[in-house]
């Protein structure tokens, strides 16, 4: 009952934010053949930027001459920077939003138990996150075949939309916690938000300074860097393995600390 | 078998012990008042009993079933009318009562549906945001009974209904408790405690102080004893069994509960104008319990 409601609930949001950052990043794929054109001239250009900027932009690592490389400088931190904040925003209401609202008194007087409960909110979660990165993967490839000159590969293509989904599960986990445990919805916002601005500055900061490098692993971002995806076409094991750990120890909390919570409205 | 069975039922929140050690039961078909005023811990014993919240130490069963660790199948029996009631602000009427039925077994409700809203008056095609208070209630009321519901649960059941509405809802309650069914609900407003109930508790600063039926309560165990006394008299009886005793002008009033003869006896000695010996109401033993310091009154109810 409640997956099926609250999906109904959401979907709209859904929609539009699939919409949004699809339509964002194909607009922004429809001035990749101009930049393809002028390849040369272009990189002469990037010559002069400080190393700095490059690095944190990849562009040390990726060229602007193929699609996935253009999309991977350009668009791909849409998807998982914004993406990631669609899904805090989503996850951090899931459960607080009942409390906050007094309508989970309605809902702990039916005959659904909390484990239930959480299950079917947490499985909104998952399917809304990969509907969004299915939706907006969707929209981008109509967006590459259109300004396919040769240099599209599906592979990578395939790992860069898969690797945003998790990091948006890593995120989401998080936010899913903290719902389990606050009571107002705007707490949770604001460390959540808070927690992917952060964690996406010490991407940018371990990339441009080698003594800070060691913070690449306080940084989700950094896990499925888009470079590392198109160079070694995989995500690191590591990065693999602490992203999962991540969503275990929080799903796990959050089922342990809601079992036992006193919900008093 | 018992709808309600509390053990030793406690719940501190922190350090502020909000329950204490409740233990009484419900009969199944009865209808029970539970009284107290605000903050007594009517709501939390409410709460606890839905598992909103967890007992401290003690335990309780509903229907012979622990009320922790089976509180999901309890619920299928339960209807639960919360006292301020909030649901989602932009469903329709139509659509959360729909929602509601969803989660239980008996999916025939329907008709019960289109009764219930038609006698308490209530639009179903209209958005939460747009009712008033008192016909959220009746929302509330019906998603409460929609399910046909063994038990029923209610916290301050009549707040925000209107003198007409809380008459149909009464006999919607007296159909229910002619089918069966359980009442168990809270209340500060003893006219209707006293119209309804079969039996009463009494909490004050979260502990039980008195549980027995009306009639007990009010005919048996207690006297209101009204004195007209002569111009300039005054008079002070001491009799065992005199829980209050006040003089306003001529007129001495004394609660009673005792042997009322050593009362008759005592007073034929005295000179007086006029006696009436009475019957007091719920109310007025409800506030003698509480004004009484120190919980007064060791009354082994």
């Amino acid at each position: 009952m409640v997956f099926k409601q609250e999906l109904k609930w959401n979907f709209k949001s859904l929609l539009i934010w699939s919409v949004i950052l699809g339509g964002l990043v194909f607009l922004m794929m429809q001035i990749y053949p101009d930049f393809a054109k002028q390849q040369g001239n272009l990189e002469a250009l990037l010559e002069a930027y400080p190393e700095g900027i490059k690095k944190a932009f990849n562009m040390d690592q990726l060229s602007l001459g193929t699609v996935l490389g253009f999309y991977a400088i350009e668009g791909y931190m849409l998807i998982t920077l914004i993406g990631s904040i669609y899904v805090v925003l989503l996850s951090g209401n899931m459960l607080a939003k009942e409390e906050g609202e007094k309508t989970i008194e309605f809902l702990l007087s039916k005959p659904i138990s909390r484990t239930s409960l959480v299950t079917q909110k947490m499985l909104v979660i998952v399917v809304n996150v990969i509907l969004f990165n299915l939706f907006v993967s969707l929209i981008n490839l109509t967006g590459f075949m259109i300004v396919d000159d040769g240099t599209f590969e599906f592979y990578p293509f395939v790992l860069m939309s898969i690797a945003p989904i998790l990091l948006h599960l890593t995120f989401a986990s998080i936010a899913f916690l903290l719902s389990s445990i606050f009571r107002k919805g705007r707490q949770i916002l604001s460390i959540t938000v808070g927690l992917v601005f952060i964690t996406y500055f010490l991407q940018v900061i371990s990339s441009v300074s080698d003594k800070l490098e060691n913070l690449k692993y306080m940084s989700p971002f950094v896990y499925v860097d888009a470079a590392d995806i198109i160079t070694n076409e995989s995500i690191k094991g590591l990065y693999l393995v602490i992203m999962f750990a991540v969503m275990i120890i929080c799903t796990i909390s959050t089922y342990w600390y809601y079992r036992k919570k006193d919900i008093a409205v | 078998m018992k709808a309600i069975e509390m053990d030793h039922l406690t719940k501190y929140y922190g350090k502020h012990q909000a329950v204490s050690d409740l233990t009484f039961s419900v009969d199944e078909g009865e209808v029970y008042g539970f009284i107290g005023p605000n903050g007594a811990g009517k709501s939390t014993t409410i709460r606890t009993l839905l598992n909103f919240i967890f007992p401290t130490s003690g335990s309780a069963k509903i229907f012979g079933k622990d009320i922790v660790t089976q509180s999901t199948v309890i619920k299928q029996e339960v209807g639960y009318l919360p006292s301020e009631v909030h649901f989602y602000e932009n469903m329709k009427v139509k659509e959360l009562l729909h929602y509601s039925a969803g989660f239980y077994h008996n999916k025939s409700y329907k008709k019960r549906m289109n009764e219930l809203t038609e006698r308490l008056d209530l639009d179903v095609h209209k958005k939460f945001e747009d009712l008033s208070f008192g016909n959220r209630k009746k929302v509330g009321i019906v998603q409460a009974l929609l399910h046909e519901p063994r038990l029923l649960i209610m916290d301050e059941p009549t707040g925000g209904l209107d003198p007409l509405m809380q008459h149909t809802f009464f006999d919607l309650l007296m159909e229910e408790k002619k089918k069966g069914v359980t009442i168990f609900f809270s209340s500060h407003i003893l006219s209707e405690v006293q119209k309804m109930c079969d039996r009463v508790a009494i909490i004050k600063e979260g502990k039980l102080i008195a549980n027995d039926t009306i009639e007990n309560l009010t005919k048996n165990q207690f006297k209101k004893v009204t004195i007209l006394l002569s111009e300039g008299q005054t008079l002070n009886l001491n009799v065992d069994g005199i829980i209050q005793q006040e003089q306003l002008g001529l007129m001495l009033t004394i609660l009673f509960r005792g042997d009322i003869h050593e009362l008759i006896n005592a007073l034929s000695k005295e000179d007086y104008r006029d006696v009436v010996i009475e019957e007091p109401s719920l109310d007025e033993i409800f506030m003698h319990f509480y004004e009484t310091e120190n919980g007064g009154v060791e009354v082994g109810l």
